[in-house]
């Protein structure tokens, strides 16, 4: 039992129930549907997944430290566009060139926010509802027409959306898929391995002994959302390569979709608590029960907002209600101290 | 505190001076700028918007949130477009509506009184959710082709030059200037968006005024969305998309403290002014809706950091003073 | 412990003075630390103990007085300073980050530890800290699990690895089990042996007397004693302690016990008090005594039904009464003012006549539910005067008032509310004389027209003075109710800190 609780606690508890209903969906929708596990669906899955994964996994860093980032639909939308826009007009530009250009520009959005977020200290939720409106406006006020098709791009983008770097019996791994697990492995590496990454968890679970054991509170915070700006952006070059067309409603509402995978991945809106994995699985299952319910019940796209707004209420009132419960009961249980006993404290003495 | 309130005149005199230059700005660029038929529409053309400002103020000051009003407006909409064009009776359509308007709001009401989630966690999923279930109904449609008397409501005058909708707002902004700045209820919204303990400390039941607060919210979007869908004369799936922003922006623009406690419904009432004559200014302007709705953004952003930036500086003001009294007073001391 | 007394101090507070607003924190104190010894510091609440720890540790800054480290002078102007200069507190509830996991927690505030985290090596450099404690105690486990008891250890481990030299114990064993303390006792020896300087404070007799290698007393913010530990007897203590002046007080004068007004039986809620039994007289004063986590406030929160009692029962005015909330209180006529004025007493923004009548404000309304202005402006106004609340006027906000003042109107918005038993909790706490005696002088007054009243206050000669009968409350238990012509001083704080007639179980 105590090595049980060592490893596997309550903030886990989601992750390995994530994973279970994630299989279980699977069974249960493969019994349902006929040729469930053929490719198609899996390749469409997991496309979608990518993008709001890498997405997600930004906002994840934020939530971390008990602050909302609205905006980040907004900057994918922006970013695909504004790309989108430099590619029709400049062919011949480098796609290293291109890839930069839109995660530099997500980043740009990212100081932004930062900035009045961690200096200003105007609360994220109005920041962000802010800079949602204001980038959505900047990408419908951009000069020209307002929309990129796919026969203005260069021929590599294409190949990008639907090219296979591995196929193993018709399930591919594109290069967005491919991207999005690099972004998961890097975050999950510096969410574990750097001392910035844990000072995010730090700063969220206890603001003020953050405060007094003097770490940089706004420092962190402002870079928090300079990198989900720079990963909002990089989604938005994936946006760009997976659709195609894009109008100015480009990913309007990601956002929402977004916090949606994250909270259901076990992100805590009250900061400290969350993983790269969570965000990561919160996306998947999301994505996967979407797609198998519209095969499934033949029901409309039209539910699937529906169905995000309860999940996400499911997933904080599990929160709130089951595992601040189970928490409580791991407190009770807890560890105890072990002095070396009052033998050794005459050795030493 | 007087300096607080001296604070708050100062910021709703702050108000003042922008409208007034927003509406001279405005004079200058188009003559008939003032005219009642003009000055009518500028109204007409947000009645909803600054219908659901109304009841936001209260849950502000309450110091909660409903991201969820665009969305009920949307819903309500929907719901009474669903049954007339199944050949249900336009005012059992109605009805179900603002029904659907008080049931999100208990909704919302209990998780955040009695479940004690944060009501932006709440509101947000119900942002998305009765959004969700909007489109669920309508799907990709249209509705259209009210009773005539129900379009005429949105769209025409109903006394002298004055449509319904702004006779129903200027009734509602009476009724809410008296019950937030004079009933007892409105004492116990401030009460409690100051301090919620002291609150509870002194036997005030928070829960039953939160949760009236978000049923009242809920009933009043479902109202605005009806005399949305009055005025355009059909509802679509994503009607009234992004209301909660501007809905905001007013509030937290008219002094209102996004912690809680603190504004006052004269203050949004100037900052409404400003943000109908700004929209209006910027449509004489030609500068299309999106870029207005930035604009909007701006605003709301800066409404918080400006204040932030002065007080910051005031600061830093009084603590360099601070500063060089102690230096003097230790030079004295040498001396 | 031979005391260190050639050795020279590592720390010394020198002739420290703070004052806030009208109360003499600390009036000219000075107190040496010397490596390798745990020096006791003792005192009433509000003696000044918790200043002169927060101005050590950088939270306060003094008025006056200067602190000397290894005989040079040094400021604190923050925690990060007092921890770089190797001063750290842990206090009764830890700083602990509860998602990061016990290494972590000791040291994610480190500086210039690189970018990279090396999780082996810092689990081992926490295992070898928490060895050096002689503690066992698995790193890799979320603090968020960890009983307080372990979470204090992870805070002393941290305060290690920042090499402390002076380490602040504030109250640490108020809620340990006795084999935590046992624990934390153990933990705090093997640091002395190391040469850290451990400041201790604890209410607790007789673990001042197990520990301490030299015992100092504070009391009203001044320096008393500081002795040997074998030198200081636990009544000599207890006199210095308790050793104010009495006259200065205004004494309740004797009124006649009315009605039987409320009687408690066996009220006990779990975790935080049990089996407590009184009754409540009219023109009675029953004074709580107890020293800090004595629980005495949640027994007034559980009558007043903000948190309300698990089990026993509560007969009011000859019926049984069942009390879930504080409207049900105040419905019941039990009144319930708060120790915490700033943050559950009054709203400061707010008007002084806004504050008087809120719980009552259903009397102030007209038939359409409007707040009658002129009746509430009335109300304010008879307070004003009864009360003497100094201010422009009633719709003055409360937070432009004196502490004194503020009182007055948090007694006269419970007094408005006309309640039969009224609790009183800390009513005198942080206000200066002339307004102590004034409030005492309308205790009395409401005693005489008939009130119950139960005064919790940490201020002996005040319990001692004010009250018709003592009951002396000590870690949710009731250890005795004292008559006032038996109750001195000395009994109840022996009492309170639990000699003489301490519970069986818990000796």
């Amino acid at each position: 039992m105590g090595s049980l609780r060592r490893y596997f606690h309550p903030e886990q508890l989601r992750e390995f129930s994530l994973v279970f209903l994630i299989v279980a969906i699977f069974l249960f929708f493969g019994s349902q549907i006929p040729g469930y596990f053929s490719p198609r669906i899996f390749n469409r899955v997991t496309s979608d997944v990518a993008i709001i994964t890498v997405v997600a996994i930004g906002e994840t860093l934020v939530l971390l430290t008990r602050n909302y980032d609205l905006s980040v639909g907004s900057i994918v939308g922006l970013t695909a566009f504004f790309v989108g826009k430099q590619l029709s007009f400049y062919p011949d530009m480098l796609p290293a060139l291109a890839l930069l250009l839109a995660i530099g520009a997500g980043a740009l959005m990212g100081v932004f926010n930062g900035l009045i977020i961690a200096y200003g200290r105007v609360p994220s939720l109005i920041a962000t509802l802010g800079t949602l409106a204001i980038y959505r406006s900047m990408l419908v006020a951009y000069p020209g027409n307002k929309i990129v098709v796919t026969n203005d791009f260069p021929k590599w983008v294409l190949d990008l959306g639907s090219t296979s770097l591995i196929s193993i019996g018709g399930f591919d791994i594109k290069p967005v898929v491919a991207v999005a697990l690099l972004v998961f492995i890097i975050f999950q590496l510096i969410t574990t391995y750097l001392s910035y990454g844990r000072r995010l968890y730090a700063i969220g679970s206890n603001p003020e002994a953050a405060r007094v054991g003097g770490l940089p509170e706004q420092q962190i915070v402002f870079w928090a959302f300079v990198l989900c700006g720079a990963l909002a952006g990089l989604g938005g070059f994936m946006f760009m390569v997976r659709y195609g067309d894009l109008t100015t409603a480009a990913a309007q509402g990601m956002e929402l979709q977004v916090i949606a995978a994250a909270v259901v991945g076990g992100v805590s809106t009250n900061g400290g608590v969350g993983t790269m994995i969570g965000a990561l699985l919160g996306a998947f299952m999301i994505n996967l029960l979407q797609q198998s319910l519209l095969r499934w019940l033949r029901i409309s796209n039209f539910w699937v907002d529906a169905f995000l707004g309860m999940l996400i209420l499911l997933a904080v009132t599990i929160d709130a209600v089951i595992v601040s419960r189970l928490r409580v009961i791991w407190a009770q249980t807890g560890l105890e101290t072990r002095p070396g006993g009052e033998k050794e404290e005459s050795h030493a003495a | 505190m007087r300096r607080r309130w001296e604070w708050l005149r100062s910021w709703e005199s702050l108000l003042l001076v922008i409208l007034v230059a927003v509406i001279g700005f405005n004079v200058l660029k188009a003559p008939f700028y003032l005219q009642i038929d003009n000055q009518i529409n500028l109204f007409q053309l947000h009645i909803e918007e600054i219908i659901v400002a109304l009841i936001m103020t209260f849950i502000i000051i309450n110091a909660e949130i409903d991201l969820s009003v665009g969305s009920v407006m949307g819903l309500a909409g929907c719901v009474m477009a669903f049954l007339w064009e199944r050949g249900v009776p336009i005012e059992v359509g109605i009805a179900a509506a603002l029904f659907t308007g008080v049931l999100v709001g208990v909704f919302n009401g209990f998780m955040v009184a009695y479940v004690g989630l944060t009501s932006l966690v709440v509101t947000l999923a119900g942002l998305i959710g009765y959004r969700g279930l909007a489109h669920v109904l309508l799907e990709d449609r249209s509705i259209g082709n009210f009773p005539k008397w129900f379009n005429q409501l949105g769209q025409q005058p109903l006394v002298w030059h004055i449509p319904f909708a702004m006779i129903a707002f200027f009734v509602m902004l009476v009724i809410a200037l008296v019950i937030l700045q004079n009933s007892g209820f409105g004492r116990y919204v401030y009460v409690i968006g100051n301090n919620k303990d002291v609150a509870r400390y002194s036997g005030v039941n928070v829960r039953r005024i939160k949760m009236t607060l978000f049923v009242a919210s809920g009933l009043i979007s479902a109202f605005a969305g009806l005399l949305l869908a009055a005025r355009l004369g059909s509802m679509r799936g994503d009607t009234a998309t992004g209301t909660e922003l501007t809905v905001i922006t007013m509030v937290v623009l008219g002094g209102v403290s996004i912690f809680g406690g603190s504004g006052s419904l004269y203050g949004v009432l100037l900052s409404i002014l400003i943000v109908l004559n700004l929209r209006n200014g910027m449509g004489l302007l030609n500068i299309p809706g999106d870029t207005q709705t930035g604009v909007i953004g701006a605003l709301l952003i800066l409404s918080v950091l400006v204040p932030n930036i002065a007080q910051e500086v005031r600061s830093l003001w009084s603590r360099r003073q601070r500063a060089q009294r102690v230096q003097a007073a230790e030079e004295q001391k040498g001396g | 412990m031979a005391i260190a007394e050639s050795k020279t101090p590592i720390l010394q507070m020198r002739h420290i003075s703070k004052r806030f607003d009208t109360t003499q924190a600390l009036d000219d104190v000075s107190l040496d630390l010397y490596p390798g010894e745990i020096h006791a510091l003792m005192g009433e609440n509000g003696a000044g103990k918790s200043t002169l720890i927060k101005i050590m540790t950088g939270v306060y800054h003094p008025d006056e007085g200067q602190i000397l480290l290894d005989g040079k002078p040094i400021r604190v102007s923050n925690s990060v300073e007092a921890q770089a200069y190797g001063i750290a507190a842990i206090y009764q509830e830890p700083m602990i980050f509860p998602d990061l996991n016990v290494a972590e927690n000791i040291f994610i505030t480190h500086r210039g530890r690189g970018p990279l985290v090396n999780w082996n090596r810092m689990f081992r450099a926490a295992e070898d800290i928490l060895a050096q404690l002689g503690v066992k105690l698995d790193v890799r486990m979320p603090a968020r699990g960890l009983t307080l008891a372990a979470q204090q250890t992870v805070e002393i481990a941290k305060a290690i690895s920042l090499k402390v030299r002076v380490l602040v114990m504030d109250e640490p064993t108020s809620s340990l089990s006795v084999h935590e303390v046992a624990q934390l006792f153990s933990l705090a020896r093997r640091l002395r042996d190391q040469g850290v300087s451990i400041l201790f404070i604890s209410h607790r007799m007789e673990e001042i007397f197990e520990i301490a290698d030299r015992v100092t007393i504070f009391r009203d913010g001044k320096w008393i004693s500081t002795l040997p530990r074998a030198q200081v007897t636990p009544e000599g203590a207890i006199r210095d302690m308790v050793g104010r002046k009495i006259e200065e007080f205004f004494a309740k004068s004797q009124t006649r016990r009315g009605d039987l007004l409320m009687s408690v039986r066996g009220l006990s809620k779990k975790n935080v008090f049990s089996g407590l039994n009184f009754e409540v007289y009219r023109g009675e004063v029953l004074g709580f005594a107890g020293l800090v986590g004595s629980r005495r406030t949640d027994v007034g929160l559980a009558l007043f039904g903000i948190e309300p009692a698990d089990s026993g029962e509560i007969v009011f005015q000859g019926r049984p009464a069942r009390i879930r909330s504080p409207e049900q209180a105040l419905q019941l006529g039990i009144a319930y003012m708060t120790e915490d004025r700033l943050r559950m007493g009054l709203i400061m923004p707010m008007s002084i006549a806004t504050n008087i009548t809120l719980p009552m404000l259903r009397e102030y309304l007209s038939a359409w539910g409007l707040i009658k202005r002129s009746a509430e402006e009335a109300t304010g106004e008879r307070f004003c005067q009864r009360l003497s609340i100094r201010a422009p006027s009633v719709h003055t906000p409360v937070s432009q008032l004196s502490g004194g003042n503020q009182q007055k109107v948090m007694l006269s918005k419970w007094l408005n509310a006309r309640p039969q038993v009224l609790i009183l909790d800390e009513p005198t706490r942080g206000i200066d004389v002339g307004a102590k005696a004034e409030v005492h002088h309308i205790i009395n007054d409401l005693a005489a027209q008939g009130l119950g009243i139960i005064l919790i206050s940490s201020d002996m000669p005040e319990i001692m003075a004010m009250s018709d009968r003592i009951l002396v409350m000590r870690e949710g238990r009731q250890m005795g109710i004292f008559s006032r012509a038996e109750a001195t001083q000395e009994k109840v704080m022996s009492a309170a800190m639990g000699q003489n007639n301490e519970p069986k179980e818990r000796a």
